[in-house]
């Protein structure tokens, strides 16, 4: 508890809204190090971040171990070579730390492996990002890249290997944003998570898979001891993998008993190095007895699994695993304070907000997720297995540490039901009243039903649910989980009513894109028009999810997993890798980025030129063509008619609509595992990356001007009738079966929500949206006033936090459009 | 030749016999950190700018 001076100081900054200054006095030293510790992650803008530099050794051990394993068979040529390079790399440990593992050489560096083809792109356009000497990095660059150029690097099989005109339309950057590899990863919690087994009981269960294979093998022989070969291949991959887990986290607890014995002189820190010492002896290899060696083993699964391979979510449900240690520490045993505790959870959240993704990776990742290196989205609350409530302390502690250490990353996503208690939704709206943009509200009955409709999901699984990227519920089960979703069937939907416009033509790309479906100036009824946007979507659609489908079928001949594999149940009962879709449900979803305009942009069509008959498709056509140049009273005209988010038939119909062709539709497209491919509307920052690639629309707006904010938010500015309108809006859509998810940005008044009469106002609000079906809503809570001084003093707004999209990010860490389209958005009156 | 055993920053690896791990602490604008990487004793430390003659007690040597 904070002395009487410094509680009237956080009094006074809470009074102003100054919520990260009173987070700086009220947390304790250690955290207040360790948080400000982080050399931030994320880009600047679409920049990386000076000066955090690359480590370039691990691309030259990268090829010096590729060529001593190269005769190896491929599951366990890539064990052995990440099994020698976790122990070999370099490993460090933060002062005042007690949870370590990092995927780092040192705090302001990340590791670089390099590649061949285009893969070196932003190192060579971002030199700053290249260690000194210049001129020695360089040649390090060209020499890996061209080592993995004649060696064919995976990225290059993956796409040579796929539809030649797929793969060109797939790489032009109009339509299409992420990698074939990689991408938003999954994890099966409920096989290494909930305290039954760890590394070592693994191992045995592989081991004992292995001898009853090696069994059969050396018998009688026959068709069925075939696939047996290459099962004992990947088994023995996964147990390398798992054991240098183990042997790379006992170099953590050596080192911390080293620093103990040698370096550190304060008696208490000595014991907590000794404990964090007997912690990495522990975990990952013996399951976990306590908080911090749950959380420890955790930490070390998610480090272990991202040195292994570029993963861009984090899928995590930190209550409902910590919280039975946390419940033993805090509350039945007594080992710990529940301050104690507190910094042991706010170190967690700092461990995730160190994680690198972004700094090598192209132009589009950094502008995508402009100020974070991924998504991390952790899932909170919701429900058990059996339907009740699975919300408990820890719930509420890492939304007390969360406001804190004010990381925008991890970010959380509650799971809302109508069991949640008082207690926890005030400590949610306090996050939310904070300004750090979450947790994002998800409609856990709502979502739990969707999950069984689209991927078939017994009940007790889809219960089991966590965040898969921003928004997408992924049970964490053996055939629940999904080990990837290739991030490249992420569809630039503005690119639909563009085409149908443009008779699939790209002129900003140059290339016939999308099937010819007509000169738009000589439609005559909307419902060519319409048709023709139809076709274009089932296009678009088919070709990304093809190409996913491809990679997610190929990946494990050309990259496998033999970590993530170890730790999948389903990989260690069949011994098959774990990206093979055998026996997996399937979680897959179309990322449906710059949504609304289609819908926007077919209404005002409707509306102005085949309704009210003032202008002809040709003239529409010539306006667009001259990107609204000399025509702006006309452009008006396409502005004020009908806008999603009104509570207006007119608009919304169409929404519907155009939801609704897509739903039928992605019945019809499977995904490797035999289910559908529902679409998912969200932009992340996807609507300023692609701001210059999407022509002039027919909503109004220019090429060049930002794109709507994303999922179904209405337009920013364009939503005029207030809050329950747009609730009502959105309430028209069918959660369940129109789609996978509905992301959904509101901005709040930090004045009108102040104090009690706040919450309750939110509450209120809270339950028309739980009432009206909707799946999920997020909330800003900045004023313009705060936002726009951090636009002209960023170094004294340097920790003002905004959600974006489906995440949250410093507001100076994102370029000046997106800052400028977070302030355009309606500030919502509610009560 | 000078050898990373002879180093202060080499801690041997009890189950590891020949190498052992090389701490050395560091200090950036933000924070004191220990960093460890695993070497072989037998490596040559003349070219090592943090190499520091591991200071063998009195008693050990006689």
């Amino acid at each position: 508890m904070a002395e009487p001076a410094l509680n009237e100081k956080i009094q006074e900054f809470e009074g102003k809204q100054q919520w990260w200054w009173a987070a700086e006095v009220k947390r304790s030293k250690r955290l207040d190090y360790l948080r400000k510790a982080v050399w931030r992650k994320g880009s600047t803008g679409g920049a990386p971040i000076s000066p955090i530099k690359l480590d370039l050794e691990p691309a030259l051990r990268r090829i010096e171990l590729y060529k001593q394993f190269k005769q190896e068979p491929l599951p366990l040529r890539m064990a052995k070579i990440h099994s020698a390079m976790w122990g070999s790399d370099l490993i460090y440990i933060v002062d005042q730390s007690q949870i370590v593992g990092s995927k780092t050489p040192s705090p302001s560096t990340e590791e670089w492996y390099g590649s061949g083809g285009i893969g070196n792109a932003a190192v060579y356009n971002y030199p700053e990002i290249l260690p000194e000497p210049l001129e020695e990095s360089l040649k390090v660059v060209h020499d890996v890249g061209q080592f993995w150029d004649q060696e064919g690097e995976a990225m290059e099989k993956l796409i040579s290997g796929g539809d030649p005109e797929d793969m060109a339309k797939y790489q032009s950057g109009a339509i299409a944003w992420g990698s074939l590899i990689g991408g938003y990863s999954g994890k099966n919690y409920e096989y290494f998570m909930t305290g039954k087994r760890a590394f070592e009981d693994i191992i045995e269960e592989i081991e004992e898979n292995i001898a009853k294979a090696e069994e059969k093998t050396q018998g009688v022989s026959g068709p069925d001891i075939l696939p047996l070969y290459n099962k004992i291949l990947n088994w023995e991959a996964m147990k390398l993998s798992l054991e240098a887990g183990i042997r790379w986290a006992r170099r953590y607890a050596r080192l911390a008993r080293i620093i103990a014995e040698n370096f550190e002189t304060d008696p208490k820190r000595k014991e907590e190095l000794l404990r964090v010492s007997e912690t990495c002896e522990r975990v990952p290899a013996k399951p976990p007895r306590n908080l911090q060696e749950s959380l420890q083993y955790d930490h070390f699964i998610q480090v272990l699994a991202r040195k292994e391979q570029v993963e861009g979510a984090w899928p995590a449900r930190p209550d409902y695993y910590h919280g039975p240690y946390y419940n033993k520490d805090v509350n039945i045993e007594k080992n710990i304070t529940k301050e104690e505790a507190l910094d042991l959870i706010g170190e967690f959240l700092i461990r995730a907000y160190d994680m690198p993704v972004v700094l090598a990776m192209g132009k589009w990742v950094r502008e995508g997720l402009q100020g974070i290196a991924g998504t991390w989205v952790w899932t909170l609350g919701g429900v058990k297995q059996d339907g009740s409530d699975a919300c408990n302390d820890m719930t509420i502690a890492l939304m007390q540490a969360a406001r804190l250490v004010r990381t925008p990353n991890p970010t959380f996503a509650f799971r809302w039901h109508p069991k949640v208690k008082d207690e926890v939704m005030r400590e949610i709206f306090e996050c939310i009243r904070h300004g750090l943009g979450y947790p994002a509200m998800r409609n856990d009955p709502i979502l739990i039903a969707n999950a069984m409709h689209w991927h078939r999901h017994p009940i007790e699984e889809a219960r089991t649910w966590v965040h898969q990227a921003c928004m997408s519920p992924c049970p964490t089960t053996k055939h629940g989980t999904q080990p990837y979703r290739m991030a490249s069937a992420t569809a630039n939907c503005a690119k639909i009513i563009e085409y149908a416009l443009w008779n699939g033509y790209d002129q900003v790309v140059n290339m016939q894109m999308g099937p010819k479906t007509g000169d738009a100036r000589e439609f005559t009824e909307f419902e060519q028009l319409f048709q023709a946007w139809v076709k274009q979507m089932e296009w678009l659609f088919s070709l990304l999810t093809r190409t996913v489908n491809y990679a997610r079928y190929v990946q494990s001949d050309v990259v496998p997993r033999p970590f993530l594999s170890g730790i999948s149940q389903r990989a260690v009962d069949s011994g098959l890798d774990i990206m093979r879709p055998d026996g997996e449900r399937g979680n897959a979803w179309i990322t449906a980025f710059t949504w609304v305009e289609n819908p926007d942009s077919l209404t005002a069509i409707k509306k102005v030129v085949f309704d009210d008959k003032k202008y002809t498709m040709a003239q529409l056509m010539d306006a667009l063509e001259a990107n609204w140049d000399g025509y702006e009273e006309m452009r008006l005209d396409f502005v004020n008619a009908p806008k999603w988010g009104n509570d207006d038939d007119y608009a919304d119909d169409m929404m519907l609509r155009c939801l609704r062709e897509s739903a039928r539709f992605s019945r019809e497209l499977k995904d490797p595992s035999g289910n559908s491919w529902p679409i998912l509307p969200e932009n992340v920052s996807g609507n300023i990356h692609y701001s210059s690639i999407v022509r002039s629309l027919p909503n109004g707006r220019r090429q060049g001007d930002a794109l709507y904010d994303g999922g179904i938010s209405p337009g920013p500015g364009l939503d005029k009738k207030g809050p329950t309108a747009v609730l009502k809006s959105c309430g028209k859509i069918d959660h369940i079966v129109d789609g996978r998810a509905f992301l959904l940005n509101q901005r709040l008044s930090p004045t009108q929500l102040q104090g009690e009469k706040g919450y309750q106002l939110w509450r209120a609000y809270m339950k028309t949206w739980a009432d009206l079906g909707l799946d999920h809503v997020q909330f800003n809570m900045v004023s313009d006033e705060t936002l726009r001084a951090a636009q002209k003093d960023p170094e004294k707004y340097s920790e003002v936090i905004v959600r974006v999209a489906g995440y949250s990010a410093h507001f100076v860490d994102i370029s000046r459009k997106t800052q400028d389209n977070i302030i355009q958005r309606t500030i919502q009156g509610i009560g | 030749m000078t050898l990373c055993i002879e180093c202060q920053s080499f801690f041997p690896i009890e189950d590891e016999p020949g190498r052992g791990d090389c701490v050395k602490k560091c200090v950036d604008a933000r924070q004191t950190y220990y960093s460890s990487r695993i070497v072989s004793q037998d490596n040559d430390a003349d070219r090592c700018d943090s190499f520091q003659k591991k200071i063998i007690p009195k008693e050990a040597l006689h």
